[in-house]
């Protein structure tokens, strides 16, 4: 299942949730993971949305890390 | 002028009978409760409030009520902590998240029988066999005033909701949209129709365009954050992030039939000043859950090492998935000594608290030793703990932290076939952070790694794991 982080595009197992995608676009980037939990992370309408939020195929977040 | 007087007086007498006419049907709203007891005290007395102000209140759940909090999902009756709080709080009604069904079909008859509220979800057909009471549609009357509730459940790729394939059999399900519109007779039979949607933010917005009979979604699954509600094709759409941070107050304004108004507010559960007495004792008690301390094999020889520990664990994951290989990152072993006695289930959940999914992955041998030196490579605690394979993990001598091979053999010592197509089973962490060159990326399983360890302690009665080593570590000559 590909998801867009930001404009990274990361390949995540079936019934990955926001954390896992964030949690991959860290490694990508080389980013520390404990980043991670303290995230803002939105839609792509922009509303915000949680780490344990459920993600679909071809989805679009963006992440604020701290 | 008398009849100047009479017209004022008729004009007044008019406005009266139309206003009287008017009337507000008032909504609270939750979404993916998932389990969050803690805030029910809180959610109670807001429920309370309202209906003290608001006599045709309406209490209603988007779905994913239960999953994600020990204290609920492994009480005795599986996820009965937040039946009994919601009976208590008064939900007039609940749709089904694809949580719902975690506990098998069984399980979920079991809860719906013991709910004050019904299930409503119109694109669920159970087996007989099951004995589950689920509506498609609820009618509330409101002294003469009707509100349509007809609810609907997300179904994934695989033809049912996000939950083990196991725990939806027998269970038929039809595509959303195609379903909800057999409902639209609702519009003639009701003045205000509402669609409790467990589908997600995304997907509410796209059908709201089909849907010109209904007034509003209350929405869940996306655990979207929207500011009250959002207008999208005429509809009022709501939802809340989850684990009941928020409740949504939704006001439904109907005259002579018809909706006029609707607006929404969320409001604020955690930081509410207020709490009902008798919920917050219900948690407490529920809090003391005598199923933590429930003995699931006896360990006769203690565990003094992650390593013991780690392969225990991924013994667990490999047998109750069936798999051929598990691993998992090392820091996902959370102690390393346990004396010998009891194993019980708090000791599961201090061990592996993290909630983690289990997730399926096909793999050669060759994309194996890659995720698994990946693995090593973003987690700080060492390399991975195995069940099914030995590894010898060879370090760059020039660089001790840098692994330079990982020499893998089956457990009797033969050699490894990196060619060869397994079947791995690992925990949701690991296969996110292992970002490694494989065609198959996994699946989740729908089932915590905690909750196979207890099925594998269970299922064994005892355990040894004295001395028992799968991964050994030396440096590279050069």
């Amino acid at each position: 299942m590909k998801v867009k982080v930001n404009r990274t595009v990361v390949d995540l197992f079936e019934g990955a949730q926001v954390r896992h995608a964030l949690l991959r676009y860290c490694v990508r980037r080389r980013l520390g993971l404990s980043r991670v939990e303290g995230a803002e992370v939105f839609d792509a309408y922009g509303h915000r949305i949680d780490l344990d939020a459920p993600l679909s195929e071809g989805q679009t977040i963006k992440c604020k890390l701290k | 002028m008398k009849k100047c007087v009479l017209a004022v007086l008729c004009a007044c007498l008019l406005g009266a009978a139309a206003a009287a006419q008017s009337k507000e049907i008032h909504i609270i709203s939750a979404n993916d409760i998932h389990a969050k007891i803690e805030n029910f005290p809180q959610l109670a007395a807001i429920v309370d409030s309202m209906r003290a102000v608001y006599p045709n209140l309406l209490v209603l759940s988007a779905g994913d009520n239960r999953t994600g909090e020990p204290l609920n999902d492994l009480y005795e009756i599986p996820a009965y902590p937040m039946v009994a709080l919601m009976n208590q709080v008064g939900f007039d009604a609940t749709t089904l998240g694809n949580h719902e069904f975690d506990s098998g079909q069984a399980g979920l008859a079991k809860l719906i029988s013991l709910s004050n509220f019904p299930y409503v979800c119109c694109n669920i057909f159970p087996a007989a066999k099951w004995n589950m009471h689920i509506t498609p549609y609820k009618i509330f009357d409101f002294e003469g005033t009707k509100v349509g509730v007809v609810g609907v459940v997300q179904v994934g790729a695989s033809g049912h909701p996000d939950s083990h394939p196991d725990n939806c059999t027998d269970l038929g399900f039809t595509p959303v949209l195609e379903t909800v519109q057999e409902y639209e007779w609702l519009r003639d039979e009701c003045d205000v129709v509402i669609l409790l949607s467990h589908i997600g933010y995304e997907d509410d917005v796209k059908i709201s365009a089909d849907l010109p009979w209904v007034d509003l979604i209350v929405g869940g699954h996306s655990h979207t954050q929207l500011e009250g509600g959002e207008m999208h094709n005429g509809l009022l759409i709501t939802q809340n992030v989850n684990r009941l941070q928020r409740v949504t107050h939704i006001t439904v304004t109907v005259k002579d039939g018809k909706v006029v108004a609707k607006t929404a507010e969320n409001i604020e559960v955690e930081g509410y000043p207020q709490k009902n007495k008798v919920v917050e004792e219900m948690v407490k008690y529920f809090s003391n859950n005598p199923a933590f301390q429930r003995v699931l094999c006896q360990l006769e020889k203690p565990m003094t090492s992650y390593e013991e520990l780690g392969c225990m664990m991924t013994d667990a994951w490999r047998v109750e998935t069936e798999s051929d290989i598990a691993f998992t990152n090392t820091g996902g072993v959370r102690y390393d000594s346990l004396p010998a006695g009891p194993f019980t289930v708090s000791d599961v959940l201090r061990l592996d608290p993290f909630g983690n999914d289990t997730v399926q992955l096909e793999l050669t041998g060759q994309e194996l030793k890659d995720m698994l030196i990946a693995t090593t490579n973003n987690d700080t605690y060492g390399f991975p703990k195995v069940s099914g394979i030995i590894c010898n993990v060879i370090f760059d001598k020039k660089n001790p932290s840098k692994i330079k091979d990982v020499v893998i053999t089956n457990p009797d010592g033969s050699k490894f076939n990196l060619k060869k197509t397994y079947k791995v089973a690992t925990n949701s962490y690991t296969a996110a952070i292992a970002d490694s060159p494989r065609k198959d990326q996994g699946r989740s399983l729908n089932r915590t790694t905690a909750s196979l360890i207890q099925e594998y302690l269970e299922h064994q009665g005892k355990i040894d794991y004295t001395g028992v080593q799968r991964v050994f570590e030396s440096v590279s000559k050069k």
